[in-house]
């Protein structure tokens, strides 16, 4: 537990003209932790997380990654140092095939692209992709779409896709924004089992609407509520906080007894 | 009528040259890019620059004709073009039609205003089914054949080109694969100029180069682009064909009116099936 913190953020506030979607935000995670954000529609948490991952600029605050200031670092840049994100309508190129989309995520554009662009016609390079690639395709369970293309999977699949993609960029820290959004009970399970799995490897943050199925998986939860962050815990004791159970009055009011 | 179908063919292939590289502009970097005419222009021109220092051949004035649009359009893009990303769009088409403006200027003061015709490059003719066609519109409609080819190749078969479609589709998302969108869309950007420009110097023998010789098209080409859907390269390469049909057919009835009919098409279209940027 008393492992070191890997993301925070000081005073992180955005507001869009007079509307204030973040304000004053003082949140911060250790390496290893496992943390859900909750909160009504409107809340603050998808914006809280666009900020993180640099979508656009705070209007005022820092945040700190591993140890450096990131608040001016391009958003291309924090993927490469390992904070990567999915987002809550599920992001994947419709145009593509199941296996390009991977392999957008596993080459190493950065880093070395005059080599990478031998890629395109083959080369070394190409086998290192393609097995890291196939490996994700069988873990998703995908491996009989690889060369359909994405437009044709279920929403689900697209899902699982996504995850794929985040995971094949090697994050420290993975955000997850409403990964169970749209989902049928059955793909849920199936992406619950993931986001298990990956609670050992690596630093999650999850925003979830739904408060009830976020226990059991996080360790610590904080509540968002008009852009600030209003109770933060253990699941259990956040949940019974009476400040929470009036903001969420008639949203989830069961949360409690779960 | 072999006659028509002709000219809507080349019109077709001129358009489909030019619109492609505002379409990848347009889908991608979701910027309306009105200097895209000005590189246009100034294709025609650097071709009419160019042709007495090389002897009058075509072929090498179209290549540095071309060319010259690389640092043209980098520099656009560079300095004006990248500081509007994000920014709403009517920044950009002010931007740009400042842009556009200013260089129409600087072409009048360095060419003049008087329109300079170019003779046919070929100047051969072709009798099929006892109708007589310049040569020189069957390699146009020929080269366009070829630009959409080598586009989809390039779009289909390589990493860069996979970036780029994925990148029409949602760049917020490519960004988040830790990719630099701003370094391909440059990439893209003076691509989209080149073909600019290559379409200037393919249609200047066909017509007069003059200073505003882009804003004609420019309407044009935008109607291309909205007629064949937001980022869709095969789809702007139907419209071109397409909409330059009608332009032929309409002026084989009325001239005047084989501009607005492609508006009108444009309107229609945008009816039926509106976009949201």
């Amino acid at each position: 537990m008393a492992s070191s913190v890997i993301l925070e953020t000081k005073g992180l506030s955005k507001s869009f003209g007079d509307f204030t979607a973040v304000e004053m935000v003082d949140y911060s995670i250790c390496e290893g932790e496992s943390a859900g954000i909750i909160g009504p529609n409107g809340a603050g948490k998808s914006t809280f997380f666009n900020l993180l991952t640099g979508m656009f600029p705070p209007s005022k605050g820092m945040i700190r990654f591993m140890g450096s200031d990131i608040t001016d670092q391009a958003s291309f840049k924090r993927v490469s140092l390992g904070l990567v994100r999915t987002f809550q309508l599920v992001s994947v190129f419709n145009s593509l095939t199941v296996l390009d989309n991977l392999v957008l995520a596993a080459v190493p554009f950065n880093s070395q692209f005059t080599r990478m662009s031998r890629f395109m016609l083959g080369s070394a390079h190409r086998d290192e992709v393609l097995s890291l690639c196939e490996e994700s395709l069988i873990r998703a369970g995908l491996e009989q779409k690889r060369w359909s293309l994405t437009s044709e999977l279920s929403y689900g699949e697209k899902r699982m896709l996504e995850i794929a993609m985040a995971l094949l960029l090697n994050p420290k820290v993975l955000l997850l924004d409403e990964p169970l959004a749209g989902l049928s009970e059955f793909e849920i399970s199936d992406v619950l089992s993931i986001i298990n799995s990956l609670r050992e490897q690596l630093t999650l943050v999850i925003i979830e609407h739904k408060i009830s199925r976020l226990v059991g998986i996080v360790e610590r939860l904080s509540v968002m509520h008009q852009g600030q962050i209003i109770a933060e815990g253990l699941p259990d004791q956040v949940l019974c906080d009476p400040t929470v159970r009036r903001v969420y009055w008639g949203a989830d009011d069961q949360a409690c007894e779960t | 009528m072999i006659n028509t179908l002709a000219y809507g063919l080349t019109i077709g292939g001129i358009l489909y040259i030019i619109s492609v590289g505002l379409s990848l502009t347009f889908g991608t970097m979701r910027i309306v890019n009105f200097a895209h005419a000005l590189i246009y222009t100034v294709g025609a021109y650097a071709l009419i620059a160019a042709l007495p220092f090389l002897g009058g051949y075509f072929v090498p004035a179209t290549v540095l004709a071309v060319l010259a649009a690389v640092p043209l359009s980098y520099v656009i893009e560079r300095y004006i073009i990248r500081r509007l990303y994000g920014a709403s769009i009517d920044y950009a088409i002010i931007a740009t039609y400042a842009v556009l403006l200013i260089g129409v200027d600087i072409t009048k003061w360095i060419w003049g205003a008087t329109p300079i015709p170019l003779s046919d490059p070929v100047n051969q003719y072709l009798n099929i089914f006892g109708v007589s066609l310049p040569v020189y519109r069957l390699i146009i409609i020929a080269l366009s054949l070829l630009v959409f080819l080598a586009l989809e190749i390039f779009l289909r078969r390589t990493m860069v080109g996979k970036i780029v479609v994925a990148g029409l589709e949602d760049r917020e998302a490519v960004s988040s694969l830790g990719i630099n969108v701003e370094k391909y869309f440059c990439l893209i950007f003076v691509i989209g100029s080149c073909l600019a420009a290559f379409g200037g110097v393919l249609y200047s023998p066909i017509t007069t180069v003059h200073p505003y010789m882009g804003f004609q098209v420019l309407l044009l080409s935008f109607a291309v682009v909205l007629v064949g859907g937001l980022g869709s390269m095969r789809g702007t390469f139907i419209s071109a064909f397409v909409l330059g049909m009608v332009m032929a057919v309409t002026g084989r009835f009325w001239g005047p009116a084989a501009e607005t009919m492609v508006f009108v098409v444009m309107a229609v279209v945008l009816i039926i099936k509106p976009i949201d940027v």
